[in-house]
């Protein structure tokens, strides 16, 4: 794999979390399983829900609004939020083909592929009971630990990721920052200047696709929790002050 | 627990799991039963998923072997190869009424091999253990050696990971980290490679800190205060400041804060004689700069172990 596709990566990774992430991992969730009800539709004439099924489908929030929710209240890392993307791929490879859940099963699904991502991707993350808090209610502290218990045993304790992979599963998001980089090569001289002065030589030319979205971190009040990291971990905010420097 | 197996007396405890000897009905074989209480608020704790989804991809034979997971609602099971004993156990039944005892050289050689060969392939892997001491490198009666403890142990090298400062037993814990540092890399377990090799060679943890502060001052005391001269960046460490300022003021004297000789020092406390090949490598395992650490594979390479890698193939 060439090197673009891994500086491309690192961009990403160290980018805010962006609605088109947000879509992406939706659209990853989704094709894991079919789920059966007329809950997608705008109108759903209730037909007889399944039994298991604790809530009306007018209580479930849609899977773009769940996600969300959950990543205002962690102020998850993006790599940690984006790396549920190679569980979910996963999750599909082992799962039959005509495998069909309820609405709320994408729900669980995300979650536990969320739960797991943050505990083996950082060394402090929140413990299940706070994840059951993060659901609004959706979901009990029983259902989450059996939901996580459940994954880590269809995806037989597999959680190591390695970039290759990564990149090939984020293709879609990758490819346009590829792109992007390539005609920022022109002004690419701009970019040099704050480079050489403090920051750090993994962040490329292509991260421009920061802050070109809505920030969903930001609209909750920034939480410092670490204010002690240096630049090189949290490019991200210290190029937007760049950018803004700039003029971008 | 499944009813394969049969539980048998405590073994001891580890960071975050009880361990008991197990006995394999169907193939008569001893395993170690790793047995980690689930506590309902946390979930599965992310130690274990991250000592299983590693242990499970490092198959070395200075690795230990993790055989089978068992994951019930209250109850997570690892079942590993059975060990006789750890180094720290090994090297209290040594000690003669209270004067701990090192172990003869071509044992510590043999044991320092094993557990640079292990490590190595760890690192080849992009797997930091983070937690490397004595007690975490499990022995048996044929003289194997085999790193057995990976709950803290992290992949590294992927931009995914966050990490953090409160890692590694602190007797063992590098000064880099010690200072705050986050952006450790492989070097974090060389450093612990090389306080494991001191205390092999006398018997006594080289830097028997009793906090952050004093495990720094310990360490500055014999390798000396490191300056931006020496290691390039260390000022930038959070806690270097405050660790400067406090060793200036024990230490006004500055021609007494220079490196200590080694050799003289661990002499005391060992029968056999020391060679500076062996005071060599420590040095290089034992470099405040994390960058000018050697690599465990470069430590292999390293004239002390020539009679491992010289040996003739007929």
């Amino acid at each position: 794999m060439s090197e673009q596709y891994y500086k491309a990566l690192n961009s990403l990774m160290r980018s805010n979390v962006t609605e088109d992430m947000i879509t992406f991992l939706c659209g990853c969730t989704n094709q894991v399983i079919k789920t059966v009800t007329t809950s997608e539709t705008k109108y759903p004439s209730p037909p007889n829900s399944p039994d298991n099924e604790k809530f009306s489908n007018d209580n479930l929030p849609s899977l773009s609004r769940f996600i969300k929710k959950l990543v205002r209240y962690t102020n998850v890392y993006t790599p940690t939020l984006l790396t549920t993307a190679v569980y979910l791929r996963r999750l599909k490879a082992v799962l039959p083909r005509d495998a069909t859940g309820v609405p709320s099963t994408t729900h669980r699904i995300f979650l536990a592929c969320l739960i797991l991502s943050a505990k083996n991707h950082n060394d402090s993350s929140p413990l299940n009971k706070h994840w059951t808090k993060y659901t609004d209610g959706l979901f009990t502290l029983e259902d989450v630990n059996l939901m996580e218990r459940q994954l880590l045993q269809l995806l037989n304790w597999n959680m190591v990721v390695q970039q290759e992979e990564l990149i090939d599963t984020m293709q879609s998001l990758i490819k346009p920052i590829i792109s992007k980089s390539r005609q920022n090569n022109m002004i690419s001289n701009v970019y040099k200047m704050p480079r050489n002065e403090s920051y750090s030589s993994n962040m490329s030319s292509s991260s421009t696709l920061v802050g070109s979205q809505a920030d969903l971190r930001r609209l909750k009040e920034p939480i410092m929790e670490e204010p002690q990291l240096s630049s090189s971990t949290r490019t991200g905010w210290n190029l937007e002050q760049v950018m803004s420097r700039y003029g971008f | 627990m499944s009813s394969q197996f049969k539980q048998l007396e405590k073994l001891g405890n580890g960071t975050y799991a009880t361990v008991y000897k197990g006995l394999n009905k169907t193939t008569g074989v001893y395993v170690a039963l790793k047995e980690v209480k689930l506590d309902s608020e946390e979930g599965t704790p992310s130690t274990a998923i991250r000592e299983i989804s590693l242990m499970k991809e490092l198959k070395h034979e200075n690795i230990v072997r993790l055989y089978d997971v068992i994951h019930t609602e209250n109850k997570l099971t690892l079942v590993f190869e059975y060990m006789d004993n750890d180094l720290k156990k090994y090297m209290d039944s040594l000690t003669v009424g209270n004067s701990p005892q090192g172990l003869e050289l071509h044992l510590v050689k043999y044991f320092q091999w094993q557990l640079l060969e292990g490590l190595a392939f760890c690192h080849a892997n992009k797997i930091l253990n983070r937690d490397l001491k004595p007690q975490n490198l499990l022995i048996n009666k044929k003289g194997q050696l085999k790193l057995g403890d990976f709950g803290l142990a992290r992949a590294f090298g992927i931009p995914v990971n966050t990490f953090s400062s409160e890692v590694v037993t602190l007797w063992y814990r590098a000064p880099d980290v010690l200072m705050g540092s986050r952006t450790y890399t492989t070097s974090i377990d060389i450093w612990s490679c090389g306080c494991i090799l001191a205390e092999m060679i006398t018997g006594k943890p080289l830097f028997p800190g009793t906090n952050d502060e004093e495990q720094l001052k310990l360490i500055f005391e014999m390798m000396g205060m490191p300056t931006e001269a020496t290691w390039p960046g260390v000022s930038q460490l959070p806690k270097y400041a405050a660790s400067s300022a406090s060793f200036q003021q024990q230490h006004p004297n500055a021609a007494l804060q220079g490196p200590k000789d080694l050799k003289e020092l661990l002499q005391v406390n060992c029968k056999e004689k020391l060679d500076d090949v062996v005071i060599n490598l420590l040095h290089g395992l034992l470099q405040l700069n994390p960058d000018m650490r050697l690599s465990a594979k470069q430590a292999l390479h390293h004239t002390w172990f020539a009679e491992y890698y010289q040996r003739p193939t007929n």
